[in-house]
């Protein structure tokens, strides 16, 4: 099999190229000396990272703070979601089309234009450079991505058990939190976790709204970049990977074990 | 489905209130881009801005930059995105394998640039590979590829993170076709490859342009990966509108504004063109096939 030994290779190389910048990466946070042509660091030192730990920037309550934030976002995000998709997955109205089209509306309108904008409305309201301002724009951007998720998962259970709760004598409220809820976590837990990726990877945004005032891990790591020490730069861009990857393999856990909770009820 | 007038309406209107947030920011950038910003004593509604940025040779050299980044980025990714999830549905890729095509979705823009440039700056580590090969004598004789007009690096960065993401996004519709329709047409008699060009792909193209629509936006309006990977001139247009903006020379800002306005009509243009378009091009190869 020719053709599959080609299509093992496109993967084998994805991989590949996928994974070479993180371990490069990685190397560079220790590299206390990697002169050209060298493929590896001629010596490794703790430097950076005891500068990531101890020095000026903070980094743990940085890290804390900005993954606060984007849990807010991805809370409120999920939470929108879950309304949208239960107003057009379970309800008869007209003009679905033009909901349809609201929801995706902020992909169509770039992160540059909507912060510049959003930010003359925000200074208009007295929210210019504020948290709540940047929670909303942040809002705006993953809400999207978290309707369409939670519209799959809302479409696909429906509403028999809900009307089964009913029958039993169950109250509206108690049908939604007690029978809906439970089995739409698995889709709540993928649109959080989509809603948290997207707030804390913002950096545009953020630094149009906060007004330089308010700073996140994404901010705080540019000028590192752009600066000329490699290695510091490299452990701040860990640091902010990891964070992100740590919570997302988190969030993944937690659906894995509802999914396996769920099957169990079933059995 | 159920009756009720009530409850769907107060279950949008959160919902109403984010698309209120994007409209509202949407008319305070046209309206400050055609002449009226209270704040400046501006209030005379005019397209002069536009005539004037139009003009500006630094813009129209932006304009082009963005317009080809976002092409190249956008087709290519589109390209070996499908490709990839091909390769994906095919070899029932495992979850190891999924679980690191996910990986560069999750990588914030900022680190990829930083990524780009361990690896392909003159001296990163595919010029040192090459060095250790033979290949090349010296580390200028690398292709330079970033801080250059050409924008190579940026395109780099988008291509890393958004082929994954094509295939991520095209992976469950393709699946499903192939393991369906894919199967019977093979059934029928179909070479492999008469089954991915003539059903498996045109069914999944919705998915594969509709990503291909969201890269082009992202990449054209996108911020980070130009500044970061981009060169000094010209600029990529939200890099030029950025910098007009934070001129301190307060009658620049509606010539911002006109830039922003580009930006954001064009990405509607864009996204107009994709539903009359290519959801009809879609139709008529589906249609055939």
């Amino acid at each position: 099999m020719k053709r599959g030994r080609l299509l093992k290779s496109v993967l084998w190389l994805t991989a590949a190229c996928i994974m070479l910048p993180a371990i490069v990466l990685l190397i560079w946070c220790f590299a206390a000396r990697w002169p050209w042509p060298g493929i590896l660091p001629e010596s490794l030192s703790l430097r950076t990272v005891k500068e990531l730990i101890f020095g000026s920037a903070k980094l743990p309550e940085l890290l804390l703070s900005s993954i606060s934030l984007s849990f807010a976002v991805a809370a409120i995000s999920t939470t929108i979601g879950i309304a949208t998709a239960r107003a057009t997955e379970l309800y008869e109205f007209r003009g679905k089309g033009l909901i349809r089209f609201f929801s995706l509306l902020p992909l169509l309108v770039p992160g540059t234009v909507l912060a510049i904008g959003a930010q003359i409305m925000l200074l208009k309201v007295g929210l210019g450079d504020s948290i709540a301002g940047i929670i909303l724009i942040h809002t705006v951007a993953s809400v999207p991505y978290c309707i369409t998720i939670m519209t799959d998962v809302t479409a696909a259970l429906g509403d028999k058990f809900e009307e089964q709760a009913a029958t039993l004598g169950a109250g509206p409220f108690r049908a939604f939190f007690e029978v809906t809820l439970p089995n739409l976590m698995p889709g709540i837990m993928s649109s959080f976790s989509m809603g948290f990726i997207i707030s804390y990877s913002q950096y545009f945004t953020t630094l149009i709204i906060g007004g330089g005032r308010i700073n996140t891990i994404s901010l705080v790591l540019v000028p590192y970049i752009q600066g000329g020490d490699r290695s510091l730069a490299s452990v701040y861009a860990m640091a902010f990977t990891l964070s992100a990857l740590g919570v997302f393999a988190i969030l993944e856990l937690l659906i894995y074990n509802v999914n396996k909770g769920g099957k169990g009820a079933d059995a | 489905m159920r009756n009720s007038k009530l409850t769907p309406v107060i279950l949008l209107l959160p919902l109403m209130a984010v698309t209120l947030t994007v409209i509202i920011a949407c008319v305070n950038v046209l309206l400050q881009s055609l002449g009226y910003v209270p704040a400046f004593g501006l209030t005379k509604i005019t397209l002069g801005y536009y005539r004037e940025v139009f003009k500006r040779p630094e813009f129209l050299s932006a304009l082009w930059v963005s317009l080809r980044i976002a092409f190249v980025s956008a087709l290519l990714a589109a390209a070996l995105g499908t490709l990839l999830c091909a390769a994906l549905v095919k070899r029932r890729a495992g979850s190891g394998m999924l679980y690191t095509v996910r990986f560069p979705i999750l990588v914030p823009h900022t680190v990829v640039a930083l990524f780009i440039m361990t690896l392909l700056g003159q001296t990163g580590i595919v010029a040192r590979a090459a060095y250790g090969l033979g290949l090349m004598a010296d580390c200028s004789q690398f292709p330079q590829l970033l801080f250059t007009p050409d924008y190579g690096g940026a395109i780099a960065g988008y291509l890393w993170k958004e082929i994954p993401f094509v295939a991520y996004y095209t992976l469950a519709l393709m699946a499903s076709v192939s393991d369906t329709l894919g199967e019977a047409a093979e059934n029928l008699g179909a070479s492999p490859l008469r089954r991915f060009f003539s059903v498996t792909l045109p069914m999944s193209l919705p998915a594969v342009s509709k990503a291909a629509l969201i890269i082009f936006i992202y990449a054209f309006g996108g911020y980070e990966l130009p500044a970061l990977l981009g060169s000094t001139l010209p600029k990529a247009l939200p890099v030029q509108a950025y910098i007009t903006y934070c001129s301190p020379d307060l009658l620049q800002r509606p010539l911002a504004m006109a830039m922003f306005g580009v930006i954001l009509m064009l990405s509607v243009l864009m996204a107009a063109l994709y539903s009359l378009g290519i959801r009809r091009l879609i139709k008529r190869l589906g249609g055939e096939a």
